[in-house]
């Protein structure tokens, strides 16, 4: 029993350590308020913990994480979870890290505001696949539906913010100032 | 560059997650994930209200006989209301009220606050015991919780708090305290300890610095049997009583002992609940384990057959809507049931 419990919590800790900043970008790229994502990891986590036994194996632990927050970040929006008390350091650190709102380039802004206005899985789509990097099947394993779906989606997602924002990319530097997260292309 | 690649490029560059919050974090890190694995098995977070929250290990056993009354009378006595008039929801106790001794030994040793406004009452009590306890008091939506511990965890707690924002002095029943603020606009009073013991006080979400100075304002420190008078009239009857209405068609593994309940007999019905099921979950688990280690193999069954059969227990399925109890329960019950000792399970039945 004790190697069992032994295993489970090694490869809790292996899997905060490599994915802790996978999940705390997926938060902050989905919150409000970016001291939010602090709530979302802790919970996340603390599910996490709770289910070790129930963690998969490999890189798979990272898509599981992601659909865990997905379900934490709704059940945030309809207001049934509390303030995780054990994130407030991370809280209190992200407060003092985040920059003034104030000091973003409008562009990006701009592109935000578009993403805002897709329709939720086109833009979890996207968002997954240009953030997260994941390709389609990996998407499509966090949202619960098939790639072909993904596929589909994914498209639409980007020929609709295509029209929103059009597709000049700007002065340089406003692509490499930025978290890089590696974009692979879609696996047709 | 193909189309999508310059619509790529766009959204990546417009990336919330900045290099500068992620990179920045130090130790951060690493205590949440000392504080996250350091909870305990039994609590749930995700999707249930606030209640579920609450089912928590057990520490430490206070024994003592069992001289229980089956109701406490108790006279309400009229005070000084601070908000619009109304009773007072502190009470005494009848001069002829017999308390537990469990029940007297940590009301002598607690430092006894209650809310001495109108509305306020005890909505859980989640653990009882003289070194560490819980209770919650409710008005409308309002809840505050008191938690208290030995004078010897001050220090670490006070510290831990700093963590949070400056200290703020304040005076709780003309004692000094101190009020720190969390950004998700909750509050937590740390007293300074007086007679060996402090007590935490935590509001839930959504207080004003004026509402939290209000009630402070009308905490008091009361006697021993004030303070008992206050707690639900169910806490305080006779535990076999209690645990005869919860035990209703639970079968009891051998050797079974409904006297050795008095060391969590103060709780609310929801926590009593808990420990009397855990109990005998821990008793049926160890005669499963004696059996198999023995080829018993009638015995095996029967264990097995008691555990899985515990998805129809009443006192469980009652428990199914107020908390997540009942799915710790079956979670390792099953397993058990199935032939496999489950990882954990000590942990989470708190068997001992």
């Amino acid at each position: 029993m004790s190697s069992g419990t032994e295993h489970d919590e090694d490869r809790f800790r292996r899997v905060y350590a490599e994915d802790f900043d996978s999940l705390l970008a997926y938060a902050l790229r989905r919150v409000a308020h970016p001291e939010d994502a602090a709530d979302v990891v802790a919970e996340t986590f603390l599910v996490a913990w709770r289910r070790r036994r129930d963690l998969p194996a490999g890189g798979e632990a990272r898509l599981w994480l992601y659909g865990v927050a997905r379900r934490v970040l709704a059940n945030q929006h309809r207001g049934g979870v509390r303030r995780q008390r054990l994130g407030e350091r991370l809280r209190q650190q992200i407060v003092a890290s985040v920059a003034d709102p104030g000091s973003e380039v409008p562009e990006r802004l701009a592109v935000r505001v578009a993403l805002a206005g897709l329709a939720e899985v086109d833009r979890e789509v996207l968002m997954l696949t240009v953030w997260e990097g994941l390709r389609p099947h990996e998407a499509a394993a966090v949202l619960g539906v098939g790639p072909a779906v993904v596929r589909t989606r994914l498209a639409r997602a980007r020929a609709r913010l295509r029209g929103l924002v059009g597709d000049d990319p700007g002065p340089p530097g406003h692509v490499l100032d930025v978290l890089t997260a590696s974009t692979r292309k879609e696996d047709r | 560059m193909t189309s999508a690649e310059r619509v790529d490029r766009l959204v990546r560059a417009a990336d919330p997650a900045r290099p500068e919050v992620i990179g920045s974090l130090g130790g951060v890190k690493q205590s949440l994930l000392e504080e996250i694995m350091s909870e305990p098995m039994v609590e749930r977070v995700v999707e249930v209200p606030r209640r579920r929250l609450r089912v928590r290990r057990f520490a430490g056993v206070v024994t003592a006989a069992a001289v229980l009354v089956s109701v406490v009378p108790a006279s309400i006595v009229l005070r000084g209301s601070s908000e619009g008039g109304g009773v007072s929801p502190i009470v005494s106790a009848d001069a002829q009220v017999v308390y537990p001794p469990v029940a007297m030994a940590v009301a002598e040793r607690n430092p006894r606050l209650l809310i001495d406004r109108p509305g306020w009452v005890v909505s859980t009590v989640s653990e009882f015991e003289e070194d560490h306890g819980s209770i919650a008091f409710r008005r409308g939506g309002r809840e505050l919780e008191m938690t208290w511990y030995p004078a010897t965890g001050y220090a670490d707690r006070y510290a831990d708090r700093r963590h949070v924002g400056p200290a703020k002095s304040v005076r709780v029943d003309d004692w000094p305290a101190e009020v720190f603020q969390y950004l998700s606009g909750d509050f937590s009073v740390l007293s300074r300890p007086r007679d060996g013991m402090f007590v935490e006080m935590r509001t839930s979400e959504g207080w004003s610095r004026k509402d939290l100075d209000r009630v402070l304002a009308d905490i008091v420190r009361v006697d021993a049997r004030t303070w008992l008078a206050a707690l639900p009239a169910e806490m305080m009857r006779p535990v076999g009583e209690r645990a005869a209405e919860v035990l209703v068609g639970v079968p009891l593994p051998p050797g079974f002992d409904v006297a050795a309940l008095d060391d969590i007999s103060v709780r609310d019905g929801y926590h009593f609940g808990v420990g009397v099921t855990s109990r005998v979950g821990c008793g049926w688990i160890a005669e499963w384990q004696r059996a198999r280690a023995s080829g018993d193999e009638a015995a095996v069954r029967r264990a097995a057959d008691a555990l899985h059969g515990s998805h129809g227990w009443r006192v469980l399925r009652d428990m199914d809507a107020a908390g997540d109890w009942p799915e710790v329960f079956w979670e390792y019950a099953d397993e058990v049931a199935a032939g496999t000792l489950p990882a954990g399970y000590v942990q989470g039945w708190d068997c001992r």
